[in-house]
Order: C-alpha cells, then structure tokens, then sequence
C-alpha cells in the first residue's frame, strides 16, 4: 500500500493550475458507487435525450428564448406565467434544506452537475489512461509514444464530449434539429455558436481540470450548507471509538491484544476520496458527501473479516451514543411545507387558465368621436392561447350601458401555443360620463364557452372633467 | 467529531504549503479570489437574468439591425444581458474582496 493521496504536479500544459497538486482518485466500488453511478447515467441520460424527444410534433423541451415561450410537453409557458418559475425556484429552496438536513450535501454527491460531468471526465481518464497508478506512473514518466497517444485519445474524448454537451444545452433553447443540420451545414447563429462553445468550454475546464476545486474554493454552498446541519443529521463518519488507535497488523491477528482499533490505516477511504481529505479527521468542508470512502472502507473490512460501518451514514448523537432521531420537528416541517409546495404547484399548473387576454389602449388618440356622435376608443388585444388545440375566440366589452364591440374578423381564430394581437374599436353612445370609465374585454372560446378570459381596460370619453383625461 | 458547523478546519484557507516536491495542497490566494469573484457573481448573473429577462423583452433595447429581428435580436439582447449582469455582480464581489482583505491590514497597520 502506497503512503496516502498520491499527487504530482499537474502538466506544465495548464499552468493556470500548475500550482495544484492533481488528484488521482481511485474507483471504488460498492452500494454507494452503484447509486452514485445510477444517478449520473439518470441525469446524463435525461440530459442529453430529452431534447430529442418530440411531443404533438414539436420538440417536447423547449426553452424558446428567440420567440419567448417555454414548451414543457403539452404545456406552453409565457412570460406572464413567470409566477410557475419562482415558485419552482422556492421549491428548489426548500428541497435543499430538507436534504441537507436529512443527510448533508446529497445534492454535492449525487445531483450535482458539477459532481455529474466531473463523474463523466473520470470515467473517460480512466478508459484512456488507465486506474489510479497507470495515471500516476504516465503523469511522472517521460513522454513516449504511449503517453502522447493515451493523453491525446483522453483529449479527444473530452473534446468531442464538451462539444456535444454545449450542442446539446443549446439545444434546450433553440430547436436541437434545426441547430444540427445548421451545425453540419456550417451555418450556425453567431449567438447558438457562442454559447455552444461557452458551455462545452465550460464542461471542459471544470469537469477535466477544476473538478474538487469548484467545491472547495468557488462553490457557496459547500460553505453554507454546514448552518443547515444539526446533530440529527446523517453525514459520512469516521467512528473513532471503534477505529482508533490505528494501525496495519497481519491478518488474522488478535489486533485487540497489541491495543489496535479496527482501522488497519490502509489508506483506501484517502485515496477513493475524489476531494483528497482524510474522512477519519471528521467532517472537513472539502467533503462533497460522495461516499466512496464508505465503500473502500466497507471491501477492507469484509477482507479483514471485520463488521462493516467503521465508516458509515451515522448521525452526530448516534456516535455519541445517543439515540438518532431522522424524523423530528424540522425534518416534518420542512417536509410538509415541500410537499404542500409540490403538490400546490401541480394542482396550480392543471387549473392554469389556457387563456389570458391583455388589453393596450391606443396611444395615438384619446377618443373619437363618430358622425353619429357616439364616442369611439382603439384598443390592440392580445389573445394568448396556451391549449394544445387551436381555438377560435369571440370579445365582448361590457362596463358601461350601450358599449358595443367592434373589430374587423371574427372569431379570432389563435392557433395552439400562440398570441395574436388583434384592433378592437369600442362605441359607447353619445351621453356617456366624462371623463374616464373601466370597461372589461372578455375573450370566449367559440367551441368551448368554458374557456374565457378578461382584462380591464378604460374608456375616454370628452367632457369637463379634463383632468381624468390623462389617464390610461 | 466536530460540532455541526465548525468543521476540523485545514489551517488558514490563506496558508500555502510548499510540499515536498515543491508544490502547493492549496490554490494560491490570487487564484482563489479570481474564483471567489468569478463563480459566484456567474451565479448571480444568471439569476438576474432569468428575473429580468421574464419581465423585460430584450427588443427594447435595438441592438441589432431591423432586418435581424426577432431571432438575433432577442439573443443578443440576452447575451449582453447576461454579461452585463456578470460585469457588476463582478466588480461588486471584487470591492467586497477587497475590502475584506485590507480591512486586517488598515486595522493594524502591519501591511498584512
């Protein structure tokens, strides 16, 4: 066994980082490593597939930044329905402390796309230059025909893997098949290009070289999430009342005599550890929460015939001796208010009005007023239509005895997922109050009376009272 | 064990450790305030995107020729926006740094 995080200098190549000591973790397996692999081939694989996916013939997941609306399967997002994304963010919120409450930094360990991509690079490394020593021995060896061609297969990979992962996030925002026929084309947008080559950029210097080091120096985070912990909070542990004093012995011996705890210092939880730090120094905020050591550990004692856990999930209390207690009053409050949120979003989202009418008045003129002497006011409508289905819509004005409505086609018909402005002229009869007055448009679907909508907006009319006549 | 919230610390974030082939366990603190000012105000940049741009069509802003319109427009909007955003959440992270790190130095006068 070789003396702890073997590191080197990394290549004279990226001197940015030349400082850095490199860190070589070693792959371990076990429970652990089984579901931290599930959750990046998940998040890899949603990632990279969902665009692909087609719904009604149009991509499934859009994010149509260029025309301003977000289609999430059958559902369109406007601008006006900004409300579904804060409330999502105050969902996020609160996962967060709910899980970094049960149980520390999962979100570090497990969802992080930083955690993810950099899962994704070190699985690349370890295809083209091998296990924990390979890598060690080519980085301290001279140059030779086998290291250019294993570092720049390695490279290659990265690459063209960066590559495909900016095409693909781009491709949440502008339509991925129309951007890769215009990439194969060589006819991209300026922008679509730039921000492929930002974010592939992005996924390169971060998941090849910055890795452990966005975590420990440049993530918020990792600092905070310590204020979110209490003593019932399960997070990795060393248990050092087991454990220590450590030491190697030969197999099989009677270690209890020579005064030795059950950890036999091989190192493995150090060297597994993809942020280089010692778990059995205790909770360091280096620690993304990855549990690898707790895999190493667990092989060593199965080898050594010992019980499993010298490192394991265990709670502040539980290593005191106290009882843990998981489900406590924060734990439940936090829960509920998550899954109130959830569930209210859901519900909010299903009842979502798939109409929605904005009323501007025409800045040009106040008012006109009409040979017959009734009094005109222009309006533009805007009908937004939210449905899966085309509608065709009727207005209706009402607010003041006699107002009728009038513009030039109707229905209005507003394909699915659209808007569409139309003029609107509303007549009111000669004596109509002064000055100004609300009057509310009301947009109904022909085919469905149901499925209405309605906006106010004011009408002018002349008269003495001038000094309402500014208003809008 | 530690206390929840006083993690074992390293010893000072600031210290650099030669090793013994001469390199360095910690970044240096130049690269770490690159990417204490760099990382967070991206992360601020983005969310102030994100609120802003829900509310503000970029078109207003005429940033491209008429005939470009919608498509490059809006996305150049965006773009500047979004560099915009990062430029003062960056200068803001650097005078906070700043501040942080002289206000030791102008206390006791020992040039830190």
């Amino acid at each position: 066994m070789d003396d702890g995080p073997v590191t080197s200098p990394a290549d004279a190549a990226d001197s940015l980082y030349a400082a850095h000591k490199k860190i070589y973790p070693r792959e371990s397996h076990g429970v652990f490593s089984r579901l931290r692999n599930a959750a990046v081939l998940a998040l890899l694989g949603l990632f990279y597939l969902l665009p692909w996916v087609h719904w009604s013939g149009r991509q499934a997941v859009l994010f149509d930044l260029p025309a301003r609306k977000f289609y999430i399967f059958g559902l369109v997002f406007w601008p006006q329905d900004f409300f579904f994304l804060s409330w999502l963010l105050i969902i996020a919120a609160l996962s967060l402390f709910f899980f970094t409450a049960l149980a520390g930094r999962l979100w570090c360990g497990y969802a992080c796309p930083q955690t993810v991509w950099t899962e994704a690079f070190v699985w690349m490394e370890r295809l083209t230059e091998g296990n924990r020593a390979q890598q060690i021995r080519l980085d301290r060896g001279p140059w030779t025909a086998n290291k250019i061609a294993r570092k720049t297969a390695k490279q290659a990979l990265w690459l063209s893997f960066s590559a495909w992962t900016g095409f693909t996030f781009v491709g949440y925002f502008t339509a991925i098949e129309t951007l890769g026929h215009e990439l194969i084309a060589l006819s991209p947008g300026p922008w679509e290009l730039f921000w492929c080559v930002f974010y592939g950029f992005a996924t390169y210097g971060n998941a090849g070289y910055l890795r452990e080091q966005v975590c420990k120096y440049m993530c918020p985070y990792a600092r905070f999430q310590s204020a979110m912990f209490d003593r019932d909070t399960l997070i990795i542990s060393y248990d050092p009342a087991r454990g220590e004093p450590r030491g190697a012995r030969p197999r099989g011996a009677d270690y209890h005599a020579r005064g030795l705890g059950d950890c036999v210092d091989c190192m493995m939880c150090v060297q597994v550890c993809p942020t280089g730090i010692d778990i059995r120094q205790g909770l360091q905020y280096e620690c993304i929460a990855c549990a690898a050591c707790i895999d190493a550990c667990d092989s060593v004692m199965d080898r050594m015939s010992y019980p499993r856990g010298l490192i394991r999930y265990a709670t502040q209390g539980s290593m005191e001796g106290k009882t843990a207690h998981i489900v406590r009053p924060r734990m439940i409050v936090y829960g509920g208010l998550l899954a109130a949120l959830v569930i209210g979003f859901f519900v909010a989202v299903f009842l979502r009005n798939p109409v929605d009418i904005d009323v501007l008045r025409d800045r040009n003129a106040l008012y006109r007023v009409l040979d017959d002497e009734r009094i005109e006011n222009v309006y533009t409508v805007r009908l937004m239509n939210k449905d899966e289905r085309d509608h065709s819509f009727r207005l209706s004005a009402s607010g003041l005895p006699g107002l009728t409505l009038d513009t030039e086609r109707e229905p209005v018909l507003v394909a699915a997922g659209t808007a569409l402005a139309v003029a609107v002229r509303l007549r009111a009869p000669e004596h109509t109050p002064a000055g100004s007055s609300m009057v509310r448009i009301r947009a109904t679907a022909v085919d469905d009376e149901r499925l209405s909508a309605v906006s106010k907006g004011r009408f002018i009319a002349p008269g003495e009272e001038k000094e309402d006549e500014h208003h809008d | 064990m530690t206390e929840p919230g006083s993690f074992a610390r390293k010893p000072s974030p600031d210290a650099t450790f030669p090793e013994k082939d001469g390199t360095q366990k910690e970044w240096p603190r130049r690269r770490q305030d690159i990417g204490a000012v760099l990382w967070p105000s991206f992360l601020a940049a983005a969310g102030a995107s994100v609120l802003c741009f829900a509310f503000v069509d970029p078109l207003i802003f005429d940033f491209a020729p008429e005939s470009a319109r919608p498509l490059v427009a809006r996305m150049t909007g965006y773009a500047v926006g979004f560099f915009f955003f990062w430029l003062i959440a960056a200068c803001s992270s650097f005078v906070t740094l700043y501040l942080v790190r002289t206000a030791h130095a102008a206390d006791s006068g020992d040039g830190n």
